[in-house]
């Protein structure tokens, strides 16, 4: 039963083990592949890259694209699936094994600066054209570590059908009217619930926090308890108190399947749920959704997570593991990338071409990107998100303590756990 | 006696000799034997002995790439967990689930054994291998059909309820009612291994020794809680402790069906143990870790005591 955890570790002190026995020769014996500097202006070598999900498998594509054009340069990818990718990754540090290129989550940055395994961004390598809160993901007290490789951000699905039935024609551009629109669907519209709401997910939470002009942390610390996240708190959990939402989550519930069947007529997510909802719903579900910004207090402002690209201070091969980068961030590949695997692209210019630019749902996530940040890159952002936020907003949406005692709690849990910087 | 001087000063010469002929014996067991002990070694002695270690210090993300610069804390790991309201929880959580769980697991399980071993004729065969079923099935397929089971709006124990007037419930989704519905599978997941643990001891006791009972007199209870649960004791002893100390490392029940809420309510300790490693506290975690260690074998010793006394006696 302990066995994973068990497992865990194991796996970590081998490495630790197998760093100690490697000595000095262990970046897996390719032959050739290191030692020689690259010649002027050519590169050669061995580029080992690792990348998740269906990235991992797909990449492949560009991969042959970057080797037709330097010829001397070997590229291996490595598919690694997302649910073991961060406890390997971390492995692969204490072992001394890590690969020259990685996909990396954007909220685990923090984590592996701290490390001290990534090696920093050269100077050549220019983020300007992307997105900012993409590239904010990636620097770490002030270095950059990574470059934002694609994105996602989460906006508002609803059902178009359902609102008109309760008389409403617009999406909802404010909080006030995001508040009717949900009580007005579940009393006029016929749905059950107004909105889905998680009661304990810090990615929906937050944004509410920055759309009022709050926080909740910085690099520099936690700012918790104040008004501006009590009043955050106060509006989610007024939702659960009127009955809009859901007041839990079943696990494995796919909150398509709500949407689809009208009992959960609006929620926050990203752009891989248009996919979803075409694909389940059907000709049943044509023309009666549509997506809309994230509805305004002080901002509009969302969530943007996705991943980013590092390369390894352990590389040997860092002209070419860079070249590799680089060449994933050209806007051409970028979209070649979207038609691949539909990630949506983190450089800004490569949205104004394709179906990027025409078809109207997409558009609007590329106009919520610029609204869009992310929590900041501290290495115990995930254990605070987890252990803090989502516990002390279940707390509240549960109604077992006041906005004010779950802001003070954040905030007072937070600061004994610390950014870990 | 020249003779004997002889072999006396021939003797240098021999011990390699006779050195490799005391040793061969011992070197083919120890080359049998050694498959085991260096997996032994490798993979469960050095982590083990290197977690303990680990659980006096620090060590954490920064520690990863060069481990010696982890800083000793001595035994601040463990004094933190007494103020630590998530670790409290999750002890409490996991107490209760042993508490529960333990006495109506072996309970179940006695029960089932003694239904099936008053002979079913074919029906015990199907019986034995359907309450055996739950411990050898994939816990991924039982989380499956257990969340549809404690469906609040299409589930089958709501709907049974529901037939009885009673109004639907959020079995997972309250905390009131969350650890009771993890105890509830956990109990169904284990039983069926008493069970054969039980059907086994039971098949073991002597019939002559309850016809004897039946002989002078003995009613079927007084024949039960006389001969035949006396006579079960080294099984109720073995499994008790298999059982308590397997259900103090409550794992995957939670963490496949709740993933440890709502609000914490079914985290147990090794779930924690396991958040803690996830998070790079990889010092504080060995601490959890080795205070659940302990828990499991001052309980083991105490169960010993309770049990074996009067078999001492």
């Amino acid at each position: 039963m302990a066995r994973s955890a068990l497992l865990l570790l194991v796996a970590l002190l081998l490495a630790l083990v197998g760093a100690g026995c490697g000595g000095g020769d262990d970046d897996g014996g390719e032959a050739g592949d290191d030692g020689t500097p690259a010649a002027e202006g050519e590169l050669s070598g061995t580029v080992t890259v690792w990348a998740m999900g269906a990235e991992g498998e797909e990449l492949g594509v560009l991969a042959k694209d970057f080797m037709a054009a330097n010829p001397g340069v070997e590229v291996k990818v490595t598919p690694i699936a997302w649910d073991v990718a961060h406890d390997k990754l971390l492995t692969s540090v204490a072992g001394n094994t890590t690969p020259d290129v990685s996909q990396m989550g954007t909220t685990w940055m923090g984590e592996f600066a701290k490390t001290g395994a990534l090696a920093e961004v050269p100077e050549d390598i220019s983020l300007d054209g992307t997105f900012e809160g993409a590239r904010n993901t990636a620097i770490v007290d002030g270095t950059t570590y990574g470059v934002p490789w694609y994105v996602e951000t989460r906006v508002l699905y609803y059902r178009t059908d359902i609102a008109e039935k309760a008389g409403i024609t617009e999406p909802p551009a404010t909080w006030d009217e995001l508040k009717e629109m949900a009580s007005a669907m579940k009393e006029k519209g016929g749905a059950r619930y107004g909105i889905s709401l998680s009661p304990n997910n810090w990615q929906e939470f937050m944004p509410f926090v920055w759309q009022n002009g709050g926080e909740g942390a910085t690099e520099e610390g936690f700012s918790f308890d104040t008004p501006e996240v009590v009043e955050a708190l106060e509006f989610y959990r007024s939702f659960f108190e009127e009955g809009l939402t859901s007041p839990s989550v079943p696990e494995g519930f796919a909150v398509e399947q709500g949407f689809l069947a009208g009992t959960h007529p609006m929620f926050f997510s990203g752009p891989w749920h248009m996919g979803l909802i075409e694909e389940q719903g059907g000709a049943d579900i044509e023309g009666k959704w549509e997506v809309a910004p994230m509805p305004k207090k002080e901002t509009g402002t969302s969530f943007v997570g996705g991943s980013d690209l590092v390369v390894f201070e352990g590389s040997e091969n860092k002209d070419a593991a860079w070249a590799f980068v680089r060449y994933l961030l050209e806007p051409d590949v970028q979209q070649k990338w979207y038609t691949t695997v539909s990630a949506l692209p983190s450089v800004e210019s490569a949205w104004e071409q394709g179906e990027l630019s025409t078809d109207e749902r997409l558009a609007l996530f590329g106009e919520q990107l610029k609204d869009a940040k992310s929590p900041p890159p501290i290495p115990k952002w995930e254990q605070v998100a987890a252990e803090v936020v989502n516990t002390e907003l279940e707390k509240v949406a549960a109604g077992e303590s006041s906005p004010e005692e779950g802001a003070e709690a954040m905030q007072q849990k937070a600061e004994s756990i610390g950014t870990g910087g | 006696m020249t003779v004997g001087q002889g072999t006396v000063e021939t003797r240098p010469a021999v011990p390699p000799r006779t050195a490799w002929a005391r040793l061969g014996p011992h070197l083919t067991g120890w080359a049998f034997a050694a498959p085991f002990l260096v997996i032994f070694l490798v993979f469960l002695a050095l982590p083990i002995l290197a977690s303990l270690v680990l659980s006096f210090t620090g060590f954490g993300l920064g520690n990863l790439r060069d481990w010696f610069s982890a800083e000793f804390v001595g035994l601040d790991n463990y004094t933190r967990l007494v103020d630590d309201e998530i670790f409290l929880k999750a002890a409490r959580n996991t107490l209760v689930f042993v508490v529960f769980g333990v006495p109506v697991t072996i309970a179940l399980g006695l029960l089932a054994a003694l239904g099936l071993n008053r002979a079913l004729g074919r029906l015990q065969g199907l019986f034995r291998v359907g309450y055996y079923l739950p411990v050898v099935t994939s816990i991924v397929a039982i989380a499956v059909i257990w969340r549809y089971l404690l469906h609040p709006d299409y589930g089958l124990v709501n709907a049974l309820l529901g037939k009885f007037g009673f109004n639907p419930v959020n079995w997972l989704g309250e905390s009131s009612t969350a650890l009771g519905s993890i105890v509830a599978l956990g109990v169904w997941r284990n039983f069926g291994f008493d069970m054969v643990i039980f059907l086994a001891a039971l098949q073991g006791i002597n019939p002559a020794l309850i016809e004897a009972a039946r002989v002078d007199g003995a009613t079927s209870w007084q024949v039960f809680s006389r001969v035949t649960l006396p006579l079960l004791k080294p099984a109720i002893l073995f499994l008790a402790i298999i059982t308590s100390s397997g259900y103090l490392q409550l794992f995957e029940e939670p963490f496949v069906m709740t993933g440890g809420g709502p609000l914490n309510s079914t985290l147990s300790v090794s779930m924690y143990v396991y958040q803690g490693l996830s998070f790079g506290n990889y010092g504080y975690a060995s601490a959890v870790a080795y205070t659940l260690f302990v828990a499991i074998v001052v309980l083991a010793v105490i169960q010993f005591r309770l049990l074996r006394s009067d078999e001492t006696a």
